[in-house]
């Protein structure tokens, strides 16, 4: 063995040598990064057994049947704690939130993938982020300070806190996640598609709406999914602007309450530890966590499900 | 070919039956109508609510003339002019007219900490110590040749354990034995060893690198420090303790030179120099005019008193400036708690993860629920912090730890995302050549892959703590306080952050609050927002230029 020799040859660096410790640091580095992976699925099961455990702990005191199917929401006064009305609530935001986004987000794309030049793109596209940029709670300001007069300026029924001004401004935050994964998608399909199309006598506006969409139809879908989840989940716009009322059949003029309000007012409300109201706010939160949840998985699932795969 | 030179306008394709092009035509400015319609609306809104902040209808009409003669005319004329002719000079100006003001942000939130959380003397001792244990791990490496990996680890560790821990009980740490030191030094002169000495060290290698040559470098050092002893004699004339001036000026002046330096050595674009001299004279100068002419300035929700004070019953005397720090102070825990984390999450799984068998479905899973979790809304998170941070590790309700860290897993997934991206753009040819000198792979990782993404994962990073500084729905659910009087003194005392200010606000109804004060701290959310989209770009775009 010549080996004990090499490492005193002075041209010879020593790359044989402390190969235990290196090795050893090497892979205690590898571990390390792999436990600040790992920490997004503790993250994950953190927040499953943490809503879990107390929702079940409020289910012990009021009944499921009489969560999901009760009609009134009063947490304080009579205690009675259906669901059915917040719900109501947020599908309502959504719907509404989701007839400015998905038309004007989907018309962006269009755009954006299609008609714009470069230099356009250049500028409307930050602008558009610009949308997603601005923090919610200055969104509910808008709804609440701005919006709300002028509807009635322009001579809208509404109240001071009101479901149309609230749903206005959640459908423009979304708008951006629309239009940038759409046009993700519109992008993504290929250009010989468009030739073959062109070729067969297609003018632009046949190749758009015939070919370019219904070729990214998947990645449109998912983006409106995954935009209604995040509607959904919107908290700040509906707790500033939408008002702490919860309403079976909710009327677009009037003040509502969607879940995500209703979880706000409870945690804002001096709550004793113990209370039934307290547990609410894990059993709303769980509620809304797999609803989101699985929208999100099923727009994952759509867009790889459903993907039209060329070349 | 006979048709292409048919009379009366008919086209190849036929003689009677055209192409309508109506209907696209009515498409295409429909979709353009549809997306101007949405961003016309947000940009309305902001110019509102800037409007009611600022109230410029309420100066001089004089007011408005000189400013419009010193800085606005002449910055458009020379933007104009950058927009026809010089595009990469009006970067380079862009980027150091940004600079400065974005420094002074940053400097002020050092200098806020320092006011509010951090005595001068515990900055004193702490930073003088990290500095000696900088000095002793340098030393150690630089005398004693080849020494073994796990010295290097172990002499790192002790050093640094020394210097801020010591042995509870027994050896006190050499931060604490500074800070107890007799040296009975004032504010300023701590500052000047613990904040200006550091920078000026730092300057120092920084131009002694980039010029190549010690000398420079020593002349940067000691010009930097000539800079910090120069802010504490002026500090009597501009108002300002003159410790802050230490911090702020040099935080402006250091980094800003250094640029300047750089754009001048390379004699690239100097033409963009000019714009900062012109927007800053112009500014200063209007300024003295306007002081000069007697011309009232617009009477402002938005101006120094708002930022100063706390919240009041009476709106003209609200102000925001308790929620201000403590925004600082959360920030800076989801900084210290996301972005290592993130990037080290990042890292492993672009790096390291393996691709097949069942490792690689364990890592799969890893991706797509990170992607999930980008998903979840924010008000869930804030129900995590309250069971997780408050519940079951008893921390105190509303602090701003628990914000930052909940804010933090907020955003943790973004920045893993973001980082992701910046680190698959490294091509491979820089890995296969840093394999090839015979690196391991974390020397890899450190030494070619994680400079190379740095950019990238700093653009997407500074996205999301942009996101993180307007989140609200977390903090209500933590319990922040709706009104604080006076800012947190330590990181575990309960605070209020700017969103969760305006929120309170925005129960209150009197109109002064609705149109004044509540618009003047949306705005100054925003302004904060804003510069951090804008250091975003800006170092997007240096990153671009230079691949």
């Amino acid at each position: 063995m010549t080996n004990e020799s090499t490492n005193e040859d002075p041209t010879r660096p020593a790359f044989a040598g402390e190969n235990r410790t290196r090795t050893a640091k090497e892979s205690a580095i590898k571990w390390f990064l792999f436990a600040c992976a790992a920490l997004s699925v503790f993250v994950t099961l953190a927040i499953v057994a943490t809503l879990l455990f107390d929702a079940v702990e409020f289910f012990t005191r009021v009944s499921p049947v009489a969560f999901f199917t009760g009609t009134t929401w009063s947490p304080k006064i009579g205690e009675s704690f259906g669901v059915l009305p917040l719900v109501s609530n947020t599908l309502a935001v959504t719907v509404l939130s989701a007839l400015v986004a998905i038309p004007v987000g989907t018309a962006s794309a269009a755009y954006l993938s299609e008609y714009a030049t470069e230099r356009t793109r250049s500028v409307l596209k930050p602008a558009l982020e610009v949308l997603a940029g601005i923090p919610t709670v200055v969104y509910g300001f808008f709804a609440l300070v701005y919006v709300t007069p002028a509807l009635r300026a322009v001579g809208v029924p509404v109240g001071t806190f009101n479901l149309l001004s609230a749903s206005l401004m959640v459908g423009v935050m979304i708008i951006p996640m629309v239009s940038s994964l759409s046009e993700d998608a519109m992008s993504a399909v290929p250009d010989s598609l468009r030739q073959g199309a062109y070729g067969l006598g297609a003018t632009k506006f046949e190749v758009t709406t015939t070919v370019v969409i219904p070729a990214s139809i998947s990645g449109v879908f998912s983006s409106f999914i995954l935009a209604l989840s995040r509607a959904i989940g919107e908290t700040m716009i509906v707790v500033v602007a939408a008002g702490m009322s919860p309403q079976l059949v909710p009327s677009p003029f009037d003040s509502v309450q969607p879940m995500t309000s209703a979880m706000v007012q409870l945690s804002t409300s001096d709550l004793a530890g113990g209370t039934a109201a307290y547990y609410a706010l894990f059993a709303i939160g769980l509620t809304l966590f797999v609803i989101t949840f699985s929208m999100n998985v099923a727009s994952n699932w759509v867009a790889s499900r459903y993907r039209e795969e060329y070349e | 070919m006979a048709t292409e030179r048919s009379t009366d306008g008919e086209s190849w394709y036929g003689t009677d039956e055209g192409v309508n092009q109506l209907r696209g035509r009515l498409f295409e400015w429909g979709c353009l109508g549809a997306m101007l319609f949405g961003i016309a609306m947000v940009f309305a809104l902001l110019a509102y609510v800037a409007l009611d902040a600022i109230r410029p209808l309420t100066a001089d009409p004089g007011w408005h003339l000189v400013f419009f003669l010193t800085l606005v005319a002449p910055t458009t004329a020379l933007v104009g002019y950058y927009a026809r002719r010089d595009r990469q000079a009006g970067w380079v100006g862009a980027t150091a007219t940004a600079l400065p003001a974005f420094c002074l942000l940053v400097g002020s939130g050092v200098a806020l900490l320092l006011v509010e959380v951090v005595q001068p003397i515990e900055w004193f001792g702490t930073t003088l110590a990290l500095l000696v244990a900088a000095g002793i791990v340098y030393a150690h490496r630089r005398f004693r040749a080849r020494p073994a990996e796990f010295e290097r680890t172990l002499v790192a560790v002790a050093t640094l354990a020394f210097a801020v821990v010591g042995v509870p009980g027994a050896i006190p740490s050499l931060s604490r034995l500074l800070q107890n030191a007799p040296l009975a030094l004032n504010h300023a002169t701590m500052m000047l060893y613990s904040f200006a000495a550091p920078v000026a060290i730092l300057a120092g290698v920084v131009v002694a690198r980039r010029r190549e040559s010690r000398r420079d470098g020593g002349v940067a050092a000691v010009l930097t420090f000539v800079g910090g002893v120069l802010a504490v004699v002026t500090a009597p004339t501009v108002g300002i303790s003159d410790h802050l001036l230490v911090v702020v000026g040099l935080s402006v002046a250091v980094p800003t030179a250094l640029y300047v330096e750089a754009v001048v050595r390379r004699r690239d674009n100097l033409a963009g120099l000019a714009l900062p001299v012109v927007a800053y004279a112009g500014m200063f100068v209007g300024a003295a005019a306007v002081a000069a002419l007697g011309f009232a300035g617009p009477e402002a929700w938005l101006d120094w008193q708002f930022l100063t004070r706390a919240h009041s019953r009476f709106a003209e005397e609200a102000g925001i400036y308790p929620a201000l720090v403590g925004s600082i102070m959360m920030m800076l825990v989801v900084v210290v708690s996301a972005f290592p984390v993130g990037v080290a999450a990042a890292l492993y799984l672009e790096e390291y993860a393996p691709d097949g068998g069942t490792a690689g479905r364990v890592v799969g899973l890893i991706e797509t629920n990170i992607a999930n979790l980008a998903g979840v809304p924010s008000v869930v998170y804030g129900l995590l912090g309250l069971a997780l941070f408050i519940r079951y590790a008893d921390m105190n309700t509303g602090s701003v730890v628990v914000g930052g860290l909940t804010v933090g897993l907020l955003i943790l997934p973004i920045v893993i995302i973001s980082s992701q991206e910046a680190v698959r753009a490294v091509p491979d040819s820089m890995r296969r050549a840093s394999y090839g000198m015979g690196a391991t792979k974390w020397q890899t990782v450190r030494n070619v892959v994680l400079p190379e993404a740095l950019p990238g994962i700093l653009t997407g990073s500074i996205l999301a703590f942009g996101r993180a500084i307007g989140e609200t729905a977390p903090l209500l659910m933590i319990g922040a306080a709706a009104v604080v009087f006076s800012p947190p003194s330590s990181f575990t005392e309960k605070f209020s952050a700017m969103p969760r200010q305006i929120f309170a606000w925005s129960h209150e109804p009197a109109g002064e609050f609705r149109y004044g004060v509540l618009a003047a701290g949306v705005i100054t959310l925003l302004v904060v927002l804003l510069s951090m989209n804008a250091a975003a770009i800006l170092v997007r775009n240096k990153y671009q230029r230079r691949s």
